[in-house]
């Protein structure tokens, strides 16, 4: 294509470069940071490496194993599957509460919005602690609150039916970034359009199905699926406020690979359970976005289509 | 607009059950860095201290170089943010605004760097950071951020996604290049969701633990979050210095959050849609 | 296709690559100093007021040996993850403190050639017991720089309020339950006894060495070892005590319910000594109790100094290991460290100190056994599997039959 006639495709020659001038930074990034180390470990999940020692080539071995002969394995991915099932469209919910709450024209407002923020700046470290206190269920302050209005507190991070729950409530601590998100996008919604809708009669409840809820579906698409990956990726709250426990309930995949790379030194093995978790994901990733093509509106796409149909 | 009474009361519940949940936990980390070590661990729980113990902060506080760290952790955050805050914003536009080849494969690709299990890569990245000789610099934590993070430019893309073509095609019959659009028009109308960015990548790299942990050896070079978690040792817990560095270091996040809120509120609207 | 391929093809050649580095040594950064010394990096887990005190220790040291800079890097909890990583990319620390030697082996130089020519006093002054702890294989892997056995900790105070004799070496497991009895008060939340509802399997098995069992044989094989009769006693011992309500479960090792005050005794090594004082307990520390037929043995959690094997100054290396387990060094650390070396528990007159010689004595009385993990080959699996069966024997939710639990894991 290119080189035709120079002369007159110059122009145009520049405005095809353009995008790919604007993204260079990422691919340049991608090709110096990320490609390497991605591909170093598809290759050592072909390998049989304990950290200490070298490397030895077993072929597909290590996915041999992890399919057929690690019970730990299906667990491990079954449980985090199901904590993604509840934590993902809770934490949505609540964080689009939140994002909706915040934007209330009420006196105070600064303030509660720096209170829902709060949490999320405190680091891994201490909220391990502040929770581990709170759930601990001899001595620890919630059975305690509990035990004054004569409720028995459950167990809850030793019996294995509450542990899932209690991961996550103490996640959900740290919903402030996504209804940040959320907030940010809501707010650039044009006040006009609800003022024509309130004129005409519309209900909140109604502006916000029919006016909200359409303008933040590119942001809902982009929590939805980084929330996902979260969840499935789960690791520092179980690996602190956990450590897997008890019976293995919390033993997500996240833990899982980590316990199998860095505590059983099986980076080989580690390698193969994170690329099938890779593809996993990645798969995942795609059934949303392609799905977004019905439920996500963007502005730019909807005049385009018009157009076409002119 | 006005709201009626009944609407209010609703909002304020909520507000209310809300804060109990979001700020509960915070009173008791304040009152528990203001305890002794004695009362910190007696059962039944004592909520106030005897004698406020505000010596826990400035012990804490020396205990460790943690000037040092500081500065460490305001120079990483700062050159990170810059660096994402350029290089997200370019390359969300490209992603977001023209149509290309590969468009959509590297839009993938991209989206797929945010699952890369961090286990597995970490090493050779180590062995890569260390062959440049980066290893025990803040090189490792800083130098990626100018390349741009798949999350941020997501998050930017779909910012943009939402935006009206008319606009730079109105720019473009006026005889603007491509970066011009870009800087004259874009960039002012990405002011809300790029200080949003700005505010989610400092809380990020504030608390950034692992990064750290990894590519950083000496004292010297070790940043807040390093610190906060070497107080816990394998067979201890200095519960009060956790505590109180904790509430240290959640002031300067805080405070940037307060500032950001402002030009968040003031929001896109007009410019726009 | 052609981008794909591409990009598929520079992939290939990066992995290869960094691949490459990783069978090569690397050149580990700078392994000198402005100045021309020797760099040696010195990796520790400690925290807190004990890495001042090691920074303060290494200063001691770079300045009597001009020509060798010690760099203290300190990791904390992390530690395992941090030299793992490390390890992993070939830029392992120097010399680094130990405990799991079965699992690190292959990463640590072997020290016996070096010792021999320390002569054999040098050897004879640190305790036998640990230099076994220290060793795999019939080879050193590290100098041992301190240990703790495990001790029975008691509140003072609850004994006194209920009315309730000290315990004295020489007791019992009877004796201790009936202690326990007598101190456990629903009313007032006290509890005679805590231990950890999913005890690390490497320190529960001295309750067996006590009771004349263990883990495995000198082959390594649970069956008939692990679900013997004697073993599945001990199980049962625990678990009654926590059905009869006189002993809890504690999610981690009983440490945090005892500084509650509402704990009357519970087992833990020597990190328990200062913390609790901290905490405002007073207490008395005694021997582990003895089984009616057996004895009373701990086992160590020893900590070692190593050198890595793949370190380019061993010699400087080692110059500085020795140094940090002479006689000085441990008196140094005689605030965060039992001392390890004979010469200073007879100048510092530990026998006679009423909280540490327990560990001491308990150290004599728990010489010649082996522990699992330096048996069985992949001790870190075992481990878990044995961890998750302990905790279905002990968690109140599930309270599994020991001797059904045991023997499943045994297959």
């Amino acid at each position: 294509m290119f080189g035709k006639s120079k002369k007159a495709n110059s122009y145009q020659l520049v405005g095809r470069k353009v995008p790919y001038l604007f993204i260079s930074p990422w691919i340049i990034g991608f090709l110096v940071f990320t490609l390497g180390p991605l591909a170093f470990s598809l290759v050592m999940s072909f390998f049989d490496w304990p950290i200490t020692s070298d490397a030895t080539f077993i072929g597909i071995d290590n996915y041999k194993k992890m399919f057929t002969n690690d019970p730990q394995f299906y667990k491990s991915l079954w449980i985090t599957l199901k904590f993604a099932a509840i934590f993902v469209p809770l934490n949505l919910v609540i964080a689009l509460i939140l994002a909706l709450l915040i934007t209330q024209p009420v006196k105070g407002m600064k303030f509660f919005r720096t209170i829902f923020y709060m949490p999320a700046v405190v680091s891994g470290v201490a909220i391990s602690i502040i929770w581990g206190w709170i759930f601990n269920s001899e001595y620890g302050i919630l059975n305690y609150i509990l035990s004054l209005i004569g409720i028995d507190g459950p167990r809850w991070l030793i019996d294995p039916k509450w542990a899932i729950l209690t991961i996550v409530i103490a996640s959900a601590w740290g919903v402030g970034t996504m209804m940040l998100i959320f907030y940010t996008d809501i707010k650039g919604i044009p006040a006009e359009i609800y003022e024509a809708a309130a004129i005409d009669g519309a209900s909140p409840l109604r502006q916000f199905i029919s006016i909200t809820i359409p303008s933040i579906t590119p942001t809902i698409l982009f929590n939805v699926i980084t929330s996902v990956i979260a969840a499935l990726q789960q690791l520092t709250l179980v690996i602190l406020l956990t450590g897997g426990g008890p019976l293995k309930s919390t033993y997500f995949y996240g833990l899982y690979v980590f316990n199998n790379a860095f505590k059983h030194h099986r980076l080989g093995y580690a390698s193969a359970n994170a690329w099938f978790m890779f593809i996993v994901i990645l798969i995942l990733t795609m059934i949303i976005f392609k799905s977004s093509s019905t439920w996500v509106f963007y502005e730019n796409e909807v005049k385009k289509e018009g157009k076409k149909k002119k | 607009m006005k709201m009626s009474k009944k609407h209010k009361v609703i909002i304020y519940g909520l507000l209310g059950l809300f804060s109990l949940y979001f700020l509960l936990p915070f009173v008791w980390v304040i009152l528990s860095a203001l305890k002794t070590q004695a009362e910190v661990f007696s059962f039944p729980p004592k909520i106030f201290p005897k004698v406020p113990q505000w010596h826990n902060f400035v012990d804490a506080w020396n205990s460790q170089p943690f000037g040092t760290y500081l500065m460490n952790s305001v120079i990483v955050t700062v050159m990170t943010t810059l660096g994402q805050l350029i290089s997200c914003s370019l390359v969300a536009y490209g992603f977001a605004r023209y149509d290309f080849k590969y468009k959509n494969i590297l839009f993938v690709l991209l989206l797929a760097t945010m699952m890369i299990p961090w286990d597995v890569t970490m090493i050779p990245l180590y062995m890569e950071f260390n062959l440049f000789g980066w290893i025990n610099t803040l090189k490792p934590l800083i130098v990626p951020a100018f390349f741009g993070s798949a999350y941020y430019i997501f998050l930017l893309r779909q910012f943009l996604m939402n935006i009206p073509k008319d606009l730079e095609n109105a720019a473009r019959i006026d005889g603007a290049n491509e970066f011009q659009i870009f800087f004259k028009i874009f960039v002012p109308i990405m002011k809300a969701p790029l200080i949003l960015i700005a505010v989610l990548n400092i809380l990020l790299v504030w608390n950034d633990y692992l990064g750290p942990l990894i590519y950083l050896q000496d004292q010297s070079k070790y940043t807040l979050a390093l610190g906060l978690a070497a107080f816990k040792g394998v067979h201890t817990l200095q519960i009060l210095p956790i505590m109180a560095i904790t509430l240290v270091m959640i002031v300067p996040p805080v405070v940037v959050f307060l500032f950001a809120q402002k030009y968040i509120v003031e929001g896109t609207s007009g410019s726009i849609k | 296709m052609k981008l794909v391929k591409s990009i598929l093809s520079v992939a290939i050649a990066s992995g290869l690559l960094l691949a490459g580095c990783s069978s090569s040594s690397g050149n580990g950064g700078s392994d000198k100093t402005a100045d021309g010394k020797v760099k040696i990096r010195f990796a520790t887990w400690d925290v807190g007021d004990d890495v001042k005190l090691q920074q303060g220790l290494i200063d001691k040291f770079n300045e009597t040996h001009k020509d060798i800079n010690v760099v203290l890097e300190a990791y904390g909890s992390d530690y395992d993850t941090k030299i793992t990583a490390g390890m992993g990319a070939k830029d392992a620390p120097d010399v680094m403190y130990m405990w799991n030697y079965p699992q690190y082996k292959d990463a640590l130089e072997p020290l016996d050639s070096y010792i021999e020519k320390e002569g054999a006093e040098y050897k004879d002054n640190f305790y036998e017991t640990l230099w076994n702890y220290n060793s795999v294989d019939e080879k050193v892997l590290g100098l041992p720089v301190g240990y703790t056995t495990h001790v029975v900790y008691y509140n003072k105070a609850l004994f006194d309020q209920a009315g309730v004799e000290y315990p004295k070496a020489g007791w019992t497991w009877e004796d201790l339950q009936a202690t326990a009895k007598k101190l456990t008060n629903k009313e007032t939340k006290v509890t005679g006894f805590a231990f950890s509802g999913k005890p690390d399997p490497y320190d529960f098995e001295m309750y067996l060495w006590g009771n004349n069992a263990a883990y495995v044989d000198k082959n390594g094989k649970l069956k008939g070892n692990l679900d013997s009769k004697k073993s599945v006693d001990v199980f049962e011992m625990f678990q009654k005590m926590e059905k009869s309500g006189i002993a809890i479960t504690s999610e981690g090792s009983g440490d945090t319910e005892m500084k509650s005050g509402k704990v009357a005794m519970f087992v833990y090594g020597a990190w328990g000594l200062t913390p609790l004082k901290e905490a405002g307990i007073d207490y008395g520390v005694v021997e582990l109790p003895k089984f009616k037929d057996g004895k009373s043995v701990s086992i160590l959690s020893s900590s070692g100094i190593s050198v890595s094997k793949d370190s380019k100054h061993k010699k400087e290396a080692f110059e500085f290991i020795k140094f940090w387990t002479n006689e000085e060094a441990n008196k140094a650390r005689i605030a965060f460290e039992l001392p390890v070396l004979k010469s200073v528990v007879k100048s510092e007159k530990l026998e006679q100190d009423e909280l540490r010689s327990v560990f001491y004595s308990m150290l004599e009385k728990s010489d010649g056994y082996t522990p699992s993990s330096f048996i069985v080959d992949d001790w870190s699996e075992v481990s878990d599997n044995l961890n998750l069966v302990f905790e279905q024997i002990f968690n109140p939710s599930s309270l599994m039959d020991p001797k059904k639990a045991l023997s499943s894991v045994v297959e």
